[in-house]
């Protein structure tokens, strides 16, 4: 069992990490609400912001700072696994890409034999 | 067929993994609660990574912020992020041998989550009554409802089933039949769908 002291050390840490998220929150909301930065580093300081968050929120409301290294690791293999799925998916939509084609007209394949092929 | 020494196999008996320990150092309970939560994050994650697959390949995507309210979203967010700060004050106040707050601050947590779920409820019957469904959507692009009903609904009844799981703990804490292990275990969810609006909140409303 804690001490009363220690429980409200916790309460203040609780406080001062809610304060972070909340701090966090406005500025994403600030990238994103007003369009003024280019989409590649929105996408990029969005995404920063939300793992600090994950972070913040997994170790001192989670515990996780103060759980075993296996637990900790544990925890990282759905983020790992989105990666990979983030990269496989990300290849296939490249070529789907609508700036790259052109409405109401079937695309045409060129075979590797030069043969012209509709889809 | 000596493949190992016993020198070896005396290593790995003696180590965390040789069985009868715990290599994670926790209690059952806590350990199967991550263990959930880890699936759990796995499906959110299939989600929101067929959102960006779908959005990538839409020959376009409404404005997000013009359809559903900042405001609203805003405010949604505030008030889960503070729920969850108030779940780890109730874990530590209930693991502290304080009942009486844990208790207050379980009633603030459920507060927190029915006022987000109220909001939730505010923003699909706006949202449907300006004639989205599942399939179709007056801004032309049918992925977009399917996404916002699908991520939105599966999260919004991971907020529900918390509600359920928090209700039945602080009521449990009312008569003084709790431990801090289970009001722990119902923090560690609530923080986890905190975790996954934030994903949504930065994903499909901002990104």
């Amino acid at each position: 069992m804690e001490s009363q002291g220690h429980v409200h050390t916790g309460y203040k840490q609780y406080f001062m990490t809610w304060l972070w998220l909340l701090l966090m929150t406005v500025v994403a909301l600030i990238i994103g609400y007003f369009h003024f930065l280019p989409e590649g580093i929105k996408a990029v300081l969005l995404v920063s912001i939300t793992l600090a968050k994950i972070f913040l929120i997994g170790s001192i409301f989670m515990h996780l700072r103060t759980e075993r290294i296996n637990l900790v690791m544990l925890t990282f293999s759905p983020l790992l696994l989105s990666i990979v799925l983030f990269f496989f998916t990300f290849g296939e939509t490249l070529g789907t890409n609508p700036t790259h084609q052109i409405q109401n007209q079937s695309p045409l394949f060129v075979m590797p034999t030069g043969e012209v092929k509709e889809h | 067929m000596e493949s190992t020494s016993l020198a070896e196999q005396e290593r790995v008996l003696a180590s965390d993994w040789g069985g009868g320990k715990s290599p994670f150092g926790t209690s059952w309970s806590k350990f199967m609660m991550w263990i959930f939560i880890i699936s759990d994050a796995l499906t959110f994650a299939g989600f929101l990574i067929a959102y960006g697959f779908m959005r990538r390949v839409a020959p376009a995507w409404p404005e997000q912020m013009e359809v559903f309210s900042p405001v609203l979203i805003t405010f949604m967010t505030f008030v889960l992020i503070s729920s969850s700060a108030v779940m780890a004050m109730a874990v530590s106040a209930a693991r502290g041998g304080d009942p009486k707050s844990a208790t207050k601050f379980l009633g603030l947590t459920i507060l927190g989550g029915a006022i987000f779920l109220g909001c939730q409820a505010y923003e699909w019957w706006h949202f449907i009554s300006e004639g989205a469904t599942l399939t179709k959507n007056p801004w032309g692009v049918p992925q977009f409802s399917a996404a916002f009903f699908v991520i939105t609904g599966f999260h919004g009844f991971h907020v529900f089933s918390g509600l359920t799981i928090l209700a039945i703990v602080a009521l449990r804490a009312t008569m003084g039949k709790y431990s801090g292990d289970s009001v722990e275990n119902a923090g560690l969810y609530w923080h986890f769908v905190d975790v996954v609006w934030v994903f949504v909140f930065a994903f499909f409303y901002l990104l």
